[in-house]
């Protein structure tokens, strides 16, 4: 599990001028591994999306007559599976479920970290204090401890396992939006915004949670990648989405018995992972760095 | 005849294991019964004679890891390995199903006065000059002390099952005991054949026997002595140069834990372990493994049947009509075949091919999906507009379960419902973790329907009343493992029928009868009789399936290799 | 000082009591319980799990059964197995061995190649070796941990031949260079992310040190660059270094579990997914407050070490 340390850049207060040419955006740009993460993350999702309307089969259809034919050996491009199904048509299925679940759960472990790390860094006190020790008491289980101890409580199926990885994975942004708004709050127009006599929410959304949008940006799409590797782990150790629904995650499981006499069926779905989340880590330390204006100076 | 549930569910972690609990039971008047089982894998050529003195080591591939030595104490299949190793029984069977003696001089019979006033009083002679592995004689107290431990308050012993009827025990001499029965309970014999004997002057020092220091390092009589044991990882049985029967002719075995199936097998292809047994050999490598140089591969007897569970009570599948349309949809000969590389048979009936009591003429399943079609447009389920069948507002729908991570019944599954959707029936996986599945789930009748392995009998008389008989339904405070809740007063009357006699060819045609109805209303939906496959290396003289043990392990003191 | 480590043994006391009761929780609301790898085998009537589940003392309230853990486990008593009826603290024992080992060794390679392509890449920023440094951890970084340990048993044991497919040890040799034979597989795989992380941070403290004053001066000197790349730079590039490490903890302990299961090393990782799924409430709590324990210190560790790295860094 790779659980990247997120960095929390200072922020940018000025007003960008215009998008296009804001500093970000070109610095976003100049990053270039950045540039072909987002490519090939927008190419892997309309493939997704669009791709299993245009393929003659479909990805649950079983024949077995045709089961584990090789790729590129006959109409079906990169081959059959165990029970004859295609395996281009599975892959994209796969990757709609496994694309769907990292962003859902990315989401989900948003909302439960920033809305936590808000609480804490605002309130800190007693609050905030208690839930950051909250916050450490999770982070003190291995990722996949955590993982595996609550998978035996639910049933498998897409939104439990999308639960599932969000509430093992909103911990590190938590900790990065505490402590982001904590020294917001000193900040002077924070202090104003009390003196003005704002409500804590309406100071809480309205004045700090916007400037604190850079880090939660960041954290969001390292999130994804994170939540992607999650699925294949559950799936991997037995726990994942159940048949026939493909995801990456259990088309590799299930491709471990047939790693002699099939490879490619192991090596696909893991090649689909990997290109899927590398691409969102590139364009997690591609905004890291466009939305850190200290990169200027490097 | 009192019943005893066994149904022998696959509870392996995670891929299915396949159990082998059958042991001879004797109703008194069947003990002749001749059971048609144990196949000889051993090439008959003749084998060179055993070593003089053990020599060599055999590593045995295990896919789970035995973990409890205390042969009295709660344990799954795999803690057999050891328990058969270190320990003794009074009797054993063997392949043909007949009982030897062991630890006894004789086995009990009424011809031989051990077992007098029908039943009620017991007596037995024990084996003289058995030593325990630390050199204490084995006496008729050992005999009584493990009868009474088992029966202990506070001893958390695995199943008191038969052993709670035994009362007044009496050491009649060092070698001779005796006891008697509350009620007459035939199948005790069997159940001994598997009661392990435990040394009196170990665990009565221990001021709690659940947790002796005799639990992590057993002491037994058996052909081989604890060795030593690495977590995780392996189990070391060396010797017993003292051993009152035949052998051991090796110098070491080694029981190697190797948690994933594949990986077992990997390591039997190259060599790492020198034998699979118990979950042996995944189907889809058994084209493969035949093909090895070097390596033995031997498809094994067993009584163990895969069906599909139906829970009777749930609103679509109490239907008849949606059982019978169901299975005439099932491609069985497609799974078996595909799925499973052709190795388990096809069958229509809840006992073992086997059998005495095995019914040939039931009919036979078809794969025929315009008939199940048929049968339900006649049941009056109507096609929706999704394609689901519908009646009286209830979508023909139901989910079937298994334990997660078993690749191929997850492939058995999709195939199903491929062919049920064909028929306008809805099917949904729903797989969980063993330790959820075999919880309340399973005993309490909570699923819709479940993808087993199990058996339909009593130990290893026919007699499948725990299984099908209306008051053995635990989800309604019955004992016994009626778990698919059937309930039919012709099957009732049945099954106490034949329990109440010793007539073998009178029980014959009442099973007959039994399997008819039951191939009939399809309270299960019978899939395949197991065949499973075990592996061992070329050269390896000794090692006999088994199917009235639990494991393959069974004789292993008689195991040597070939120079 | 004293002080300090004071406060942070009673807040990781604290900690450690909020991660039992998660924990705790977790377990036992889960479905299914430790009876049912009995239930499964048929053998055992109802009667027979009853009476047992009431000997295990499982059915009673939940509460007063964590409070008995606890009180047992304040007296240093971990409890004994439900699977194997041995003390919990002697099977963490029996397998922590071969997980350390495998930790330890693959966190040795970790830091001498990461650290390599770490400095190489500080030291040439924006070559082609950099570039490709970059893009290679961020692909090792991406990497399912599982597959790439697949990949590498596909190839180098069932193609080459060159890698024993996984256990620690031959049956009956178990010599030094048998076990380091067996260890090479599994270490690489672990190794990979660690390396992974290990490079970038290198290289990003590399970067902050050479730019430092003491750095510059040492050049004005004349100092031969290897001097002060090893004397200067190096040095106290790598104090930060071992922080990152204390803080890895527990991603190194995720990454060893899928490890061990991979290349079936038996190993803590090995025990815990198989304590997990026999529901053996007892070994799972102790491995889960074993890790807590080993985390708590990771971080304590780091800290420590950061504050006599600089001691600008205030105390909280």
């Amino acid at each position: 599990m790779s659980s990247q340390t997120i960095a929390t850049p200072d922020l940018p207060l000025a007003p960008p001028p215009t998008f296009w040419n804001s500093p970000g955006l070109r610095r976003f740009r100049r990053h270039k591994l950045a540039v072909f993460g987002a490519a090939a993350i927008i190419v892997m999702t309309l493939a997704c999306i669009f791709g299993p309307m245009l393929l003659p089969y479909s990805d649950t259809f079983i024949d077995i007559r045709q089961r584990f034919a090789p790729p590129f050996s006959g109409p079906h491009v990169l081959g059959t599976d165990p029970l004859g199904r295609d395996i281009l048509a599975r892959l994209l299925m796969a990757g709609r479920i496994s694309l769907a679940v990292g962003f859902s759960a990315m989401l989900i472990s948003m909302a439960i970290g920033v809305c936590i790390g808000l609480i804490a860094g605002f309130y800190e006190g007693v609050i905030g204090s208690a839930l950051m020790r909250f916050v450490d008491a999770m982070l003190c289980f291995p990722s996949i401890f955590l993982l595996l101890a609550i998978s035996a409580l639910i049933e498998p199926s897409v939104p439990s396992i999308v639960l599932l990885i969000a509430m093992t994975s909103w911990m590190e942004v938590a900790r990065v939006v505490e402590a982001q708004i904590r020294s917001l709050r000193t900040r002077d127009f924070a202090v104003a915004a009390v003196s003005m006599g704002s409500s804590n929410t309406r100071i809480m959304f309205r004045e700090l949670l916007p400037n604190a949008v850079a880090p939660i940006v960041v954290a969001a799409t390292l999130n994804v990648a994170h939540a992607i590797l999650a699925e294949s782990y559950i799936s991997f150790l037995g726990y994942g989405i159940q048949p026939p629904t493909p995801s990456w995650g259990n088309m590799l499981e299930n491709a471990q018995s047939y790693l002699t006499s099939a490879p490619w069926l192991a090596i696909l779905p893991g090649a689909a992972i990997t290109l899927a989340v590398t691409s969102f880590n590139f364009v997690g330390d591609g905004l890291r760095d466009a939305l850190d204006p200290r990169m200027d100076s490097h | 005849m009192s019943k005893r549930p066994v149904g022998t569910i696959s509870a392996s972690l995670p891929m299915p294991a396949l159990h082998r609990r059958d042991i001879l039971a004797l109703g008194a008047g069947a003990l002749a019964a001749s059971y048609g089982f144990g196949a000889r894998a051993q090439t008959t050529k003749a084998a060179p004679p055993p070593p003089a003195k053990p020599t060599g080591q055999v590593v045995v591939g295990l896919s789970q890891e035995p973990t409890a030595f205390n042969p009295l104490m709660p344990g799954i299949e795999v803690d057999e390995t050891v328990w058969m190793q270190v320990f003794n029984t009074m009797w054993v069977a063997d392949p043909q199903g007949n009982l030897i003696a062991d630890l006894a001089a004789e086995v009990p019979t009424e011809a031989n006065g051990g077992i007098s006033e029908g039943g009620l009083a017991w007596k037995v002679k024990l084996r003289e000059g058995v030593t325990w592995h630390d050199g204490t004689p084995f006496t008729a107290e050992d005999v009584k002390y493990t009868l009474e431990l088992i029966n202990a308050p506070g001893f958390k012993s695995r199943t008191r099952v038969g052993h709670a009827l035994v009362k007044d025990i009496v050491v009649k001499g060092p070698h001779e005991i005796s006891w008697r029965m509350e009620k007459a309970y035939s199948p005790y014999l069997a159940l001994l054949s598997n009661t392990y004997i435990v040394p009196k002057h170990l665990l009565e020092k221990a001021s709690d026997p659940n947790t002796a220091p005799f639990n992590g390092a057993p002491v037994g009589t058996g052909p081989f002595k604890w060795g030593q044991r690495t977590p995780g990882d392996n189990i070391m049985l060396v010797a017993n140069e003292k051993y009152h029967g035949k052998g051991p002719y090796l110098e070491r075995a080694v029981l190697k834990y190797v948690p994933d199936q594949v990986a077992l097998y990997a390591q039997f292809r190259t060599g790492q372990v020198d034998l699979i047994i118990g979950t042996g050999i995944p189907a889809n490598f058994y084209a493969e493994a035949v093909k090895l140089p070097g390596r033995k591969v031997v498809k094994i007897p067993n009584a163990s049947l895969e069906i599909l569970m139906p829970n009777l009570e749930h609103p679509v599948l109490a239907e008849k009509a949606v059982r019978q349309a169901l299975y005439a949809s099932i491609n069985k000969q497609a799974i078996i075949d595909v799925i499973f590389y052709g190795l388990h048979k096809p069958t229509e009936s809840f006992a073992p091919q086997e059998s005495w009591a095995y019914n040939p003429n039931l009919p036979k399943q078809e794969y025929d999906l315009a008939k199940a079609n048929k049968i339900l447009d006649d049941a009056g389920w109507k096609r929706s507009g999704s394609g689901t069948r519908m009646k009286n507002g209830v979508p023909l729908e139901f989910a079937v379960s298994t334990t997660t991570g078993s690749s191929l019944r997850e492939q058995c599954q999709q195939l199903m419902m491929q062919d049920w959707q064909q028929v306008g029936v809805s099917m949904k996986i729903a797989n969980m973790p063993a330790a959820v599945i075999w919880g309340d789930f399973y005993t309490r009748s909570k699923f819709q329907s479940l993808l087993v392995g199990t058996a339909f009998r009593t130990v290893i008389d026919p007699d499948p009343a725990s299984r099908f008989a209306s008051d053995a339904i635990p989800a309604k405070n019955g004992n016994g493992a009626n778990q698919m809740q059937w309930q039919n007063a012709e099957v009732d009357q049945l099954l106490k029928a034949g329990q109440e006699t010793f007539d073998q060819a009178k029980r014959k045609a009442i099973y007959w009868k039994l399997q008819e109805i039951a191939r009939d209303e399809l309270p299960i939906l019978p899939i395949y009789q197991y065949v499973p496959v075990e592996g061992y290396k070329e050269g390896l003289v000794g090692y006999e399936p088994n199917i009235n043990a639990r494991q393959n392990t069974w004789n292993m003191g008689s195991w040597y290799w070939a120079r | 000082m004293g002080a300090f480590l004071l406060r942070r043994l009673l807040q990781s006391l604290g900690l450690l009591l909020i991660v039992s009761v998660i924990g705790f929780a977790i377990l036992h609301l889960a479905p299914g319980g430790p009876l049912s790898q009995f239930a499964a085998g048929g053998e055992m009537t109802q009667a027979d799990l009853d009476r047992i589940a009431e000997q295990l003392g499982l059915n009673r309230p939940l509460p007063i059964q964590y409070l008995e853990w606890l009180w047992r486990m304040v007296r240093g008593d971990w409890g004994v197995s439900f699977r194997d009826q041995q003390p919990v603290l002697h099977i963490i024992g029996s397998h922590i061995g071969a997980t350390l080992e495998l930790m330890l060794t693959s966190t040795l390679l970790a830091m001498l190649i990461g650290a390599w392509v770490g400095i190489l890449g500080a030291i040439k920023r924006y070559s082609l070796f950099d570039g490709l440094a970059t893009i290679g951890a961020m692909i090792a970084l991406s990497i399912p941990t599982f597959w790439f340990g697949l990949v590498v048993i596909y190839v180098f044991s069932v193609g080459l031949g060159w890698l024993p497919a996984g256990n620690r040890y031959t049956i009956g040799d178990g010599s030094f260079l048998n076990q380091l034979h067996h260890l090479i597989g599994p270490c690489i795989v672990l190794a990979l992310v660690s390396t992974a992380v290990w490079s970038r941070y290198m290289r990003s403290s590399m970067l902050e040190v050479i730019n430092q004053d003491y750095v510059r001066t040492a050049r004005a000197k004349g100092l031969p660059e290897r001097t002060i790349l090893l004397r200067h730079s190096f040095r106290n590039a790598l104090l930060p270094m071992i922080t990152i490490t204390g803080l890895h903890v527990p991603t190194l302990l995720s990454g060893a579990l899928v490890t061990e299961t991979v290349f079936t090393w038996p190993g803590m990782g090995r025990l815990f997914l198989d304590s997990i799924s026999y529901r053996d409430y007892p070994v799972v709590m102790g491995i889960l407050m074993f890790t807590a324990v080993l985390v708590l210190l990771g971080s304590l560790i780091a800290d420590l070490l950061y504050g006599v790295a600089d001691p600008r860094i205030a105390r909280g």
